[in-house]
């Protein structure tokens, strides 16, 4: 409706002066609105989350963070299990996802017969819509069964003398199932970020390669991966912001259980899953303290990620010269 | 056109069911708002039709969990609030001014899902502790074919499943095994949620249901209602004068005798009853209901509440809800006329 009263308007008084400078502020204004709210937005939440935190801040201090132990009956507190669980999860999610994103994105813009593309696009993006709390549940009922049954039990066969893959779980939820549950959630944000990438790579360069006499597996790695490499690093870092805050498929599927050990089908827990699991009727103020702090802890963590991200996003794309600006994201 | 007719008749058809809707209806009370408990549910679902002919208030009632109740009442976002466990300090000030009130009486199973074997396995305090420390972990060992004798139990794995969010029925549960066993009470204690030596956690009664049937082997916890609805299998529990009991509404009303007199919060333990109530089913739990004594709907809120205490609790036996005793009703009445706005 608007679009259609607007543009007779605009065609037939093109640019005066007055228009556009209001144009401009109004810009101005809105967008600099935006920004400064979602500025003040993290500060008010980082705010809150210490000032919620102090208690246990005080009370535990900085031991607070490595500490392994939850205790709700004797009010000891500590983050290490869960930092732990948190960094274990959601880096092998991202270390399996990151192949088969990048392996879905190329066989969707190079590989697959054209009349497959649009219809596989839309069903991995439709994945990326499924609420956590789902596929959590069909983590329980599903999946965790067949893993427990099926893959931890050949694992452990095959690479029990890797402290990774110990004795398989009994009830199907495990640190592995979360790591399953994870990937499939940060698989299709990763494949469709990097399809837009790689669908930017202009035609000239890749058909100038081609001409050249590579195949096209050269084409890809010489011509493909570097143009695009800036922006899946970032999109990389997004599925990996993704694992780590996700609670609830987690807390469903990890099995709540403390303590820091290497084998994959134990139970755990992460940052995110424990404030999920605890903070509905904390019994004591303490407690309900350390778990603010445990989410303080998930804020520095994210920043950590964030602001290392965007050094080797920068980084990536000075040596390549290309990928920052097209690829889209930085 | 056609279909411009089509919507305004769908318009107009929507219309008078809305005004048809309002003249019946004719709600002249109060809304009364809850939330909390998942276990208290099922019964708190067949009051509100009943409390609405009564008296024409409009109860409605949010299943959250217990934690959700106790946290919504402290903010005042509704009218009452309902949990399993008592209220501990914190709690209580934080929600300032609030009262618990006991309102219903009912107990927890100790479910399992072992191969070939029936319903209603004996089992007792000390061995189920035992066996939720991490100490017993074969189906076959020697303490628990000792309590079934010439069942054949398989010589297979225990897979212990708790809730892994805070719960009424874990404060039930894990006071029982307290109770039971001095080893448990010292390294593990009572609570809402306890740092579990062992076990596999779950989120809600679903989450543990789900996990004890996908698992052979599988012990879990889980309120009787929920179990029967289910048709999991649960042990029949050993009191202390040595009978097995099951569950039912004959064992909890033996529990419930036991503890006449609530502490001056009203929380009321009736967990493994001494010897004299021979009858009682030792995971017995009351739930409570938590409302601030200082409300602006307070002649609605304490009209539902007597209601709720007296004839409300006719509707429990039939979901496994034992009618409270008349000592606890005395002292829930009289914590119900303190309310005032």
């Amino acid at each position: 409706m608007s679009s259609t009263e607007i543009a007779p308007d605009s065609t037939r008084r093109p640019f005066t002066g007055r228009r556009v400078r209001f144009g401009d502020v109004s810009l101005q204004a809105v967008a600099g609105t935006a920004a400064a709210a979602a500025t003040f937005l993290v500060f008010l939440i980082a705010y809150k989350v210490v000032r919620g935190a102090q208690p246990a801040i005080g009370k535990y201090g900085l031991a607070f963070v490595t500490r392994v132990a939850w205790d709700p009956v004797k009010n000891v507190y500590g983050a290490g299990s869960f930092l732990f669980g948190t960094a274990l999860t959601s880096l092998l999610a991202l270390a399996i996802a990151a192949p088969l994103a990048i392996g879905i994105a190329l066989f969707l813009t190079e590989l697959a017969p054209r009349r497959l593309r649009a219809p596989v696009t839309a069903l991995i993006e439709t994945l990326a819509a499924i609420p956590s709390v789902v596929i959590g549940l069909w983590g329980i009922l599903v999946l965790g069964p067949i893993l427990r049954d099926h893959v931890e039990p050949a694992l452990h066969s095959a690479l029990g003398f890797i402290p990774l893959f110990g004795s398989p779980s009994s009830t199907g939820s495990s640190i592995f199932t979360a790591i399953v549950v994870l990937t499939i959630m940060i698989l299709p944000i990763v494949a469709s970020i990097s399809r837009e990438l790689f669908l930017g790579v202009p035609r000239d360069l890749k058909e100038g390669a081609l001409a050249l006499g590579t195949t096209r597996w050269e084409m890809v790695r010489g011509v493909m991966f570097p143009y695009a490499r800036g922006g899946i690093a970032a999109a990389l870092i997004l599925g990996l912001g993704r694992a780590v805050g996700e609670a609830i498929a987690v807390t469903q599927v990890i099995g709540g259980g403390l303590g820091i050990q290497l084998n994959l089908f134990a139970t755990g827990d992460t940052l995110a899953s424990k404030i999920a699991s605890s903070y509905q009727g904390a019994q004591s103020n303490i407690q309900i303290a350390s778990l603010v702090y445990l989410g303080l802890i998930l804020l520095v963590f994210s920043l950590i990620m964030n602001v290392s991200a965007q050094v080797i996003v920068r980084r990536v794309a000075r040596r390549q010269g290309v990928g920052l600006n097209r690829g889209g994201l930085g | 056109m056609r279909t411009l007719a089509l919507i305004a008749a769908a318009f107009a058809a929507v219309l008078t069911a809305g005004t048809a809707g309002a003249t019946t209806a004719k709600h002249s009370g109060t809304t009364l708002v809850g939330a909390g408990s998942t276990f208290v549910f099922p019964l708190v679902s067949q009051w509100i039709p009943a409390v609405g002919a009564a008296y024409g208030d409009e109860l409605q009632y949010s299943p959250i969990g217990s934690g959700g109740g106790i946290n919504a009442v402290t903010g005042r976002t509704v009218d009452f609030g309902a949990s399993d466990a008592p209220l501990s300090p914190d709690q209580f000030a934080a929600c300032k001014g609030c009262a618990q009130i006991p309102w219903a009486l009912s107990a927890t199973s100790v479910i399992y899902n072992v191969n070939g074997v029936k319903n209603l396995l004996h089992m007792d305090g000390p061995t189920l502790a035992k066996i939720f420390s991490g100490q017993i972990t074969s189906w076959d060992d020697a303490s628990i074919k000792k309590l079934n004798p010439g069942v054949s139990l398989p010589s297979e794995k225990i897979a212990i499943v708790h809730r892994s969010d805070n719960s009424g029925t874990t404060y039930n549960f894990t006071d029982y095994l307290s109770s039971a066993s001095p080893a448990w009470k010292s390294a593990t204690g009572t609570g809402v949620a306890v740092n579990w030596p062992v076990g596999t956690g779950a989120k809600g009664s679903s989450g543990v249901a789900a996990a004890v049937s996908q698992t052979s082997g599988g012990i879990g916890y889980v309120d009787v209602a929920y179990a029967k609805a289910n048709h999991l299998k649960f042990f029949a529990m050993k009191n202390r004068s040595g009978k097995f009991t099951t569950p039912g509404l004959r064992g909890i009303l033996a529990a419930a005798t036991s503890d006449q007199k609530p502490d001056a919060n009203n929380a009321l333990s009736i967990v493994n009853p001494p010897k004299k109530y021979d009858l009682a089913y030792p995971i017995s739990t009351y739930t409570y209901v938590i409302v601030p004594l200082q409300s602006s709907k307070a002649p609605e809120l304490k009209k539902f509440l007597f209601w709720a205490v007296t004839k409300g609790q006719t509707f429990g036996p039939k979901l496994l809800f034992q009618p409270i005793p008349k000592n606890v009703l005395v002292v829930a009445e009289k914590t119900i006329a303190k309310i005032h706005t």
